[in-house]
């Protein structure tokens, strides 16, 4: 008897020490999973960091800017046409011959005239028009240089050596003597944040795109989540069961599954060429994003009012709730925070999503930053493609800011996600 | 059809059903239900009620009454149709979909099925406590108030906050939270949210409540709490109880209704059942050969 107990002891001891491995080793498993997920994540942005951050800073030069009647052509400066005929350009031409005075010839001149931006002449005009006593006078301003001479300033120093490119000897030299006497130096690029796009990368900023993505989605949600959750609510609570909306359920499955650019050519073919709503638009962008979001707001909906006890039902059913009293005062405020998730998720997918807004016009160039739901626009994921298109070097280092400014949208709304849930969630 | 009409004479002939009185009845399932199923001006009365979930048939021609102010008892082994039952007598039934109810159930002699009654009335008329405790995910307060405020029963705050005061009082509760009743319902423990589910059915003054195995969640202490509870309420209410504790059953009811497989087989005197048993199916069940 005992024999047989002891050798029982053993058989069990020894198949314990067999699970325990295969259990470490399933952990094992797991561990390396998440490690390879943590890597892949890391590796992701220390690439897009180390390539982007250099774009939140911008190369400028000092010069001592004249605001000069005769070169401007400006003798009121209340006068709004001669101010936007101004030679401002002309302004910064002088001062750059007045700083680097041993410059002659035509071919040399005009590479100098190439180190200062184009855009430089704005800021002038800006400054002027606002500050109109300037007329006349001189100030010391720092300007943006070009993009040709950002790119090189930047990668002085770096390991890879300078990055030459299009700067020619002469511009080499006059950046030394820049640097010698600490005219020129990286600033914070208010630029990216404020401008639209542009042709010149020193000018080209973002602000554009996050202004066409935010109008995009406030479209999308303000559309797709009560259509989703009514949709949902009323399959779940009221709809009979019947065949036909068997037939709902695996048709919105489905349509969870369609590829994005199928949405894209059907919001072309129904809003804008039936409906005429005008192309390249935050609004039909978020139309056909609302298109492509809905599925999956109605299935985490469902989900979500699923998850809610019945027994919660029962008791106000039990209490004399009608049915709709039933939905609206206790499982929509339960499934709540399961649909807002839900909600937040389908946000974010549009928010990154390309495909179906370049087939309704949403990949234009514009430079404007759109100020409402029918001024032309891009989106953020759109600005990236575009950039990264773009063959100036100085737009390797903005498409990886923008992408950071898209992970940064993307971050902040999961968070939201996640706060929200664990705000709202109540336990029964 | 037949079949019907020859039930239809034996009820009206209550004479009829003691005709086996002698002798113990050994039929499988009884045509009518032994004993005394129909009281004299009854507060609901069920006649030949059959209830389907689709294609399966749960109840098999059921006739019964419920007394005014009378506590009746449900008992019979698992799965033998007394939730089924007692969903249908307020109409809980109407939300699972494949369900269908048929024959003549009256509340004060009108029909509960009948298009022009409204289920949503119906249901503050005939409240329901159920299994599990189910308290909303409010305040203790809310719980309570809340059929009150739906039914538009107080247009004061004052009116409300009596209400809510008599009603836990009623339930044995408002000693053990009035000092708390900004808390969640679902904070209490398992007894103290049951007693707070029961002062929510009464909370809307039902005339009929029904409990569907009320204490099956909770311990002795509690259980005795709600026993005392049900002898306290059968003074102004009608109560249908479903309990698979017997010696519950003999303690709180004034009879005792016997299902086996969805047939009704014997309602009788709660004494009478439990010492003398007219049905051979019933005799086996209280004495544990089965259920
Ligand atoms: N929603 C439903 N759909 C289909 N069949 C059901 C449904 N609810 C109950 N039934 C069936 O009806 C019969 C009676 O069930 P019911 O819940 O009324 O039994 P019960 O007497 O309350 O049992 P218990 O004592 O275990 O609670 C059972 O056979 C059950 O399987
Ligand atoms: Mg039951």
């Amino acid at each position: 008897m005992t024999d047989l107990n002891q050798s029982r002891t053993e058989q069990i001891q020894r198949s314990l020490a067999k699970r325990y491995r295969a259990e470490k080793r399933f952990r094992l498993y797991g561990t390396m999973a998440i490690a390879f997920g943590l890597l892949c994540v890391v590796l992701l942005f220390s690439d897009i960091i180390s390539k982007g951050y250099r774009a939140f800073q911008q190369t400028y030069v000092q010069l001592e800017i004249t605001y000069d009647a005769n070169v401007l052509g400006v003798t009121d400066v209340g006068d709004s046409q001669q101010v936007a005929l101004g030679d401002f350009q002309g302004i910064v031409k002088k001062a750059l011959k007045a700083r680097f005075t041993e410059v002659a010839g035509r071919k040399a001149k005009r590479d100098l005239y190439g180190l200062i931006s184009n855009g430089a002449g704005y800021t002038l005009r800006d400054r002027l028009v606002a500050n109109p006593e300037l007329l006349n006078q001189t100030e010391t301003l720092w300007l943006v240089a070009d993009d040709d001479i950002d790119t090189y300033y930047k990668s002085i120093g770096s390991k890879a050596g300078a990055f030459i490119g299009r700067t020619s000897e002469g511009r080499q030299n006059w950046v030394a003597q820049l640097v010698e006497s600490g005219d020129i130096e990286l600033r914070f690029n208010r630029n990216f944040f404020t401008h639209g796009d542009s042709r010149e990368p020193e000018l080209a900023g973002i602000r554009g795109a996050a202004m066409g993505s935010l109008f995009t989605l406030v479209v999308t949600i303000m559309l797709s989540f009560p259509i989703g959750v009514a949709a949902a609510i009323y399959l779940e609570e009221f709809a009979p069961r019947n065949r036909w909306t068997d037939l709902i359920e695996v048709n919105i499955n489905n349509l969870a599954a369609v590829p994005s650019i199928i949405f894209g050519l059907l919001g072309l073919a129904i809003f804008i060429n039936f409906f005429h709503v005008p192309r390249s638009v935050p609004l039909v962008g978020g139309l056909v994003l609302t298109l492509m979001t809905l599925p999956t707001i109605i299935i985490s909906s469902r989900a979500a009012i699923k998850a809610v006890p019945p027994s919660i039902r029962d008791a106000a059913i039990g209490v004399g709730a009608s049915p709709m009293q039933v939905v609206l005062h206790h499982v929509l405020p339960l499934a709540m925070p399961g649909m807002l998730t839900g909600a937040i998720i389908g946000m974010a997918q549009a928010l990154g999503e390309t495909a179906p807004l370049l087939m309704i016009g949403m990949v234009a160039f514009i430079v404007d930053v759109p100020g409402g739901f029918t001024d032309p626009s891009t989106v953020l994921p759109v600005q990236i493609f575009l950039w990264a298109d773009s063959p100036e070097r100085a737009f390797v280092e903005k498409t990886s800011a923008a992408i950071m400014v898209l992970l940064t949208f993307l971050i902040v709304m999961n968070t939201l996600a996640v706060v929200l849930r664990k705000r709202l969630e109540r336990r029964w | 059809m037949v079949n019907r009409m020859v039930m239809n004479v034996a009820i009206d002939m209550p004479a009829g059903l003691m005709e086996t009185e002698n002798e113990k009845n050994t039929s499988v399932y009884p045509e009518v239900s032994v004993g005394v199923p129909l009281v004299a001006s009854p507060k609901m009365s069920m006649r030949n009620v059959d209830v389907f979930y689709g294609e399966k048939q749960a109840i098999y021609n059921v006739n019964v009454d419920i007394g005014q102010n009378e506590v009746i008892a449900m008992i019979g082994p698992s799965g033998c149709g007394k939730s089924t039952f007692l969903r249908s007598i307020n109409r809980m039934n109407d939300t699972v979909d494949s369900c269908k109810v048929t024959g003549q159930l009256t509340l004060d002699g009108e029909d509960i099925y009948a298009a022009k009654m409204d289920p949503v009335a119906l249901r503050a008329r005939v409240g329901m406590v159920f299994q599990k405790p189910n308290p909303f995910p409010k305040t203790i307060y809310d719980n309570v108030a809340y059929g009150p405020r739906l039914h538009g029963l107080a247009s004061r705050r004052a009116e409300l906050d009596e209400i809510v005061e008599t009603s836990l009082t009623r339930a044995g509760l408002w000693t053990e939270v009035k000092d708390r009743l900004d808390q969640p319902g679902t904070g209490l423990s398992g007894g103290q949210q049951q007693r707070l589910c029961i002062a929510r059915a009464i909370a809307i003054s039902p005339e009929v409540i029904l409990m569907d195995e009320p204490c099956s969640a909770l311990d002795p202490i509690a259980t005795a709490k709600i026993e005392e509870l049900i002898a306290e309420l059968s003074k102004n209410y009608t109560i249908a109880i479903v309990t698979h504790s017997m010696q519950q059953a003999a303690r709180v009811s004034h009879r005792t209704a016997y299902f086996h497989l969805g047939h009704l087989v014997e309602v009788n005197e709660t004494e009478k059942v439990f010492t003398a048993p007219e049905h051979q199916l019933t005799e086996a069940y209280i004495t544990g050969r089965f259920g």
